[in-house]
């Protein structure tokens, strides 16, 4: 089955951890320029948005590039760059919606989330579970529960 | 790599950490509240505190039962303590 | 690496911008942020200078693990000469900025001079430009970081600035940054004001070097899950830094109505858990994972619907203890308009809460207050009394400056009420039971100060052992030590080993409460070694960085020593000693600080430190911290920058 990044913002604090460990992790250096994932923020709102790449199933990212250098895992999902074929045209940065795909101007090359390999960084250092690491299909079973525990509660409250 | 040697202090003295209770403020008796409580009286001295629970299992004193606080604390001081 | 960072001086008169790098020597003697700081206040300021005028210095610095990995590692120090007291300025604030700058490629900044017109910094790339900002005079502190944000068309930008406060010199305006972080004390706002700077930004995408990348990151996790593990961080991620409200106002700890009482009565409205069902999550500061920073909208009156983050448990005693406010909207909106003007919460309810004492005195009338009714608990009153000294309008003027200057514009005994230590006011805890925390604002480098060297952890009662196994690390201490709050035996030693560690703390920018303050077990000087290590490269000892955070410590005494601060200013106001606790429980009710006991306590503190009986250091101190290589008029530490 295949595993994702599956974003709960609510549960984030916009620490950005997750973006310096990112970084680390693939380039040993804090740069959250170089992290493969953005926390967007909405500051006088207070609001903040993890984003990451959806490893889409039909990844424009993909689907530009001239050198057919993006490719998707049957198996993992995984959406990975092989770089000895990327020539570094950014194609697929302004393909991809998400802004997911990104250009590393510290190493002058493209990057984006390889899921680390199977043991993705930022979920592992974000405490209160804001970026898990999830089948696909947990993503919509997740929201249901919490929808139908809201109803729930309204419905019994109304019984009473 | 970091030895053992160099985590050592740290986790020691986490060992001695508690779970579940709270010392009272007025005898420092720890107090182990029954989960959910929202009230509790120290059996040592007789404060009821407010309780309040940051975590399912950890307790912790919200404030005190302003009634009975003052009363209690004018006989304690007029028996000397 | 994270050690190329450089220092900039900036002089605002000229506009000339001078960068010089950070040798190895200064490093291992002053690690960074506060010491480093203290250490160019000292060399870049001349006796006496005018804490207004272009020749004092306004200081900004990422303290030497800032960005890394290291929990919490957000921190930047702001400083200069206090405007407030005339000693020591400095205060440290979270936050994105320290990163940030860092990520820009500076460690330290110098500015001096004054700008003509309103001006604003953007540093970038090793870069740093003098940007007008005529156009940014008179916008609050989150409109001015948003509006430099679209100026440079750039979300990731990252910006320390003033409000209005600032701007007007209120002595006590603070440094802030996102939506509610501020380096609020002694004043550096004021003084940013005075030099007609606005803001400093800063956007960076230099690689922050990691020495030892994987041990790091497996370190870093281990770190983590030691702080996150501990109880006091979990109430934390909770209720944020008012759950401390529990605990001291149900005994009887907390300052109020000015000083008259020491525990506000039936106030459940601003109780933690009371606070906590207002807010709509919590925030944290760069790579943190407490996030004691509360979201909240305020529901009623004027500003409803309006943003804002916190409260900090200093804004309960601020605009609730200490006024006699139970409101928790008042807290609210009060904590809301000190961070929209940018101005110390805790002074500026401290100011509000002496002047309604004045006025229940009768020192003040309703002639002085231009018709404001300043009886204890007016909400109204209070909220009002924000925005005047804000602006400095009325009464206002007055309460913007500093305690001592404001006492001097007011005379008939006002003096007499003004709860301070050097001229900068008390925090809303009664220390009267509680010695170590007592001594610790009586005897702190920049004025009555609880973040500067306060035993927190003497309040929890801990065993004698446990106390013993942090009070004796890194250096062995077989003294006394007691599990009472109310003695005096042993809190002298507790307290300069916690101005050290804090010290240390503030020099290497990471955050208070990720090591021993509210918890016990938290990291200390092993796990920074490690962390230091495995971060920069740099090897040093447990030893060696508590060291460092001394010599700090001790350059702070000598600048305040060199600005005419004697033995005398290392004391209390009378109340402490004279006037008992009325209230709270048994334990800590009738309590008051006795004037020898006290006496002995300053002593013994400074034989600790190894100063003589004036608390001057001694000479062989400091030829130990190495700070003896003075220059021909005696006064100067080495010369390395
Ligand atoms: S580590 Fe978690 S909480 Fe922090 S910014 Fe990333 S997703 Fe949000
Ligand atoms: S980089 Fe963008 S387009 Fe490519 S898989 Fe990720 S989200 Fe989809
Ligand atoms: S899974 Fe790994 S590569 Fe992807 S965003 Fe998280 S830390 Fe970065
Ligand atoms: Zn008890």
């Amino acid at each position: 089955m295949e595993k994702v990044l599956v974003v709960d913002a609510h549960k984030c604090t916009g620490c950005r951890l997750c973006e310096q460990v990112c970084s680390v992790m693939h380039e040993g250096s804090v740069n959250p320029h170089r992290a493969r994932l953005k926390i967007m923020k909405w500051e006088i709102e207070g609001e903040v948005l993890p984003m990451v790449c959806r490893q889409c199933d039909d990844p424009p990212c993909r689907d530009i590039c001239p050198m057919g250098a993006i490719d998707k895992n049957d198996d993992t999902g995984l959406v990975q760059v092989d770089y000895d074929k990327c020539i570094g045209c950014r194609m697929c940065v302004s393909a991809c919606p998400f802004g997911a795909m990104d250009y590393d101007v510290v190493g002058k090359k493209v990057m984006k989330c390889d899921l680390c390999g199977g043991d993705p960084q930022c979920v592992a250092f974000c405490d209160p579970a804001a970026i898990r690491f999830e089948n696909k299909a947990k993503d919509s079973s997740n929201a249901r529960r919490a929808a139908a525990e809201a109803a729930r509660a309204v419905q019994s409250e109304k019984d009473r | 790599m970091t030895t053992s040697k160099e985590r050592s202090s740290l986790q020691e003295r986490a060992k001695q950490r508690t779970t579940g209770a709270f010392r009272c403020l007025s005898c420092f008796k720890r107090l182990s509240p029954p989960k959910g409580a929202t009230h509790y009286t120290c059996p040592q001295c007789n404060y009821e505190w407010r309780v309040a629970w940051f975590t399912p299992e950890e307790p912790r004193i919200r404030g005190p039962v302003w009634d009975s606080y003052e009363q209690l604390t004018q006989d304690r001081m007029k028996g000397g303590k | 690496m994270s050690l190329s960072r450089k220092i900039a001086f900036v002089d605002l008169t000229t506009g000339k911008i001078e960068t010089k790098p950070i040798s190895k020597e200064l490093r291992r003697k002053f690690l960074g942020g506060r010491g480093l700081d203290m250490y160019l206040l000292y060399k870049h300021t001349k006796p006496g200078v005018d804490p207004l005028g272009p020749d004092n210095v306004a200081l900004i610095s990422a303290g030497l693990l800032v960005g890394t990995l290291a929990s919490a590692s957000s921190r930047t120090h702001v400083g200069g000469k206090s405007p407030l007291t005339g000693y020591v300025g400095s205060a440290n604030v979270g936050g994105f900025f320290g990163p940030e700058m860092r990520l820009a490629g500076f460690d330290h900044l110098v500015i001096r001079g004054k700008a003509e017109k309103p001006v604003y910094l953007y540093l970038h790339d090793d870069e740093i430009e003098i940007r007008d900002a005529e156009h940014l005079w008179g916008t609050d502190t989150r409109d001015v970081q948003d509006l430099i944000r679209q100026e440079l068309a750039d979300d990731d930008i990252q910006s320390l600035c003033i409000g209005q406060a600032g701007e007007n010199l209120v002595k006590y305006a603070c440094i802030r940054t996102s939506i509610k972080n501020a380096a609020g004390r002694t004043g550096i706002g004021a003084i940013w004001g005075s030099k007609n700077l606005k803001a400093v930004a800063a956007k960076g995408m230099r690689d922050i070097g990691i020495a030892q990348p994987k041990e790091a990151l497996a370190y870093n996790k281990e770190i983590i899950n030691q702080v996150t593990s501990a109880k006091v961080s979990k109430t934390m991620q909770k209720l944020g830094t008012p759950f401390i409200w529990g605990v001291t106002n149900s005994t009887g700890l907390v300052r109020t109505r000015n000083f008259q009482l020491n525990q506000l009565v039936n106030a459940d409205d601003i109780e933690p858990e009371s606070i906590e069902e207002d807010l709509v999550g919590t925030a944290g500061c760069f790579a943190c994972q407490v996030h004691c920073r509360g979201k909240y909208f305020i529901k009623e009156g004027p500003y409803k619907g309006t943003y804002d983050e916190g409260p900090e448990y200093t804004s309960q005693g601020a605009f609730g203890a200490e006024v006699g406010c139970t409101s928790k909207n008042t807290v609210l909106v009060c904590n809301h308009l000190v961070n929209y003007y940018g101005m110390d919460n805790l002074e500026t309810g401290s100011m509000i809460s002496w002047a309604m004492e004045l006025f229940e005195k009768g020192i003040l009338t309703l002639e002085d207050t231009g018709g404001l009714d300043l009886t204890w608990g007016n909400d109204e009153t209070v909220i009002e009394l924000v925005h005047k000294i804000a602006k400095r309008e009325g009464i206002g003027d007055i309460l913007a400056d500093s305690p001592l200057e404001a006492a001097a514009r007011i005379g008939k005994d006002s003096e007499r009420y003004l709860v301070h230590v050097k001229g900068m006011s008390n925090l809303h805890s009664d220390e009267r039971p509680t010695p170590a925390l007592a001594l610790n604002i009586a005897v702190s480098s920049r004025g009555s100060d609880h973040l500067r060297g306060r035993p927190a952890i003497d309040l929890y009662h801990l065993p004698e052992k446990v106390l013993r196994q942090i009070y004796s690390n890194p250096i062995p201490y077989d003294g006394p030590l007691t599990s009472d709050y109310r003695d005096y035996e042993g809190k002298p030693w507790q307290v300069m080993w916690q101005e050290h560690l804090y010290s240390t703390v503030d020099c290497l920018g990471i955050c208070k409460y990720h090591t021993v303050f509210l918890g016990p077990n938290m990291p200390a000087y092993e796990e920074w070694a490690n962390l230091i290590r495995l971060n920069t490269g740099l090897e040093l000892t447990p030893e060696e960085i508590y060291r460092a955070g001394e010599r700090g410590y001790t350059l702070e005494r000598l600048f305040n020593i060199r600005e005419g601060m004697t033995r005398e200013d290392d004391k209390l106001v009378d109340r402490y000693h004279d006037e008992p606790t009325p209230l709270g429980l048994p334990v800590v009710r009738g309590r008051f600080i006795d004037r020898d006991k006290f006496k002995i306590m300053v002593d013994e503190y400074y034989a600790h430190h190894e100063w003589d009986e004036n608390g001057v250091p001694t000479r062989e101190k400091l030829e130990a911290l190495s700070l003896n290589t003075l220059d021909k008029s005696g006064s100067e530490p080495s010369n390395l920058v």
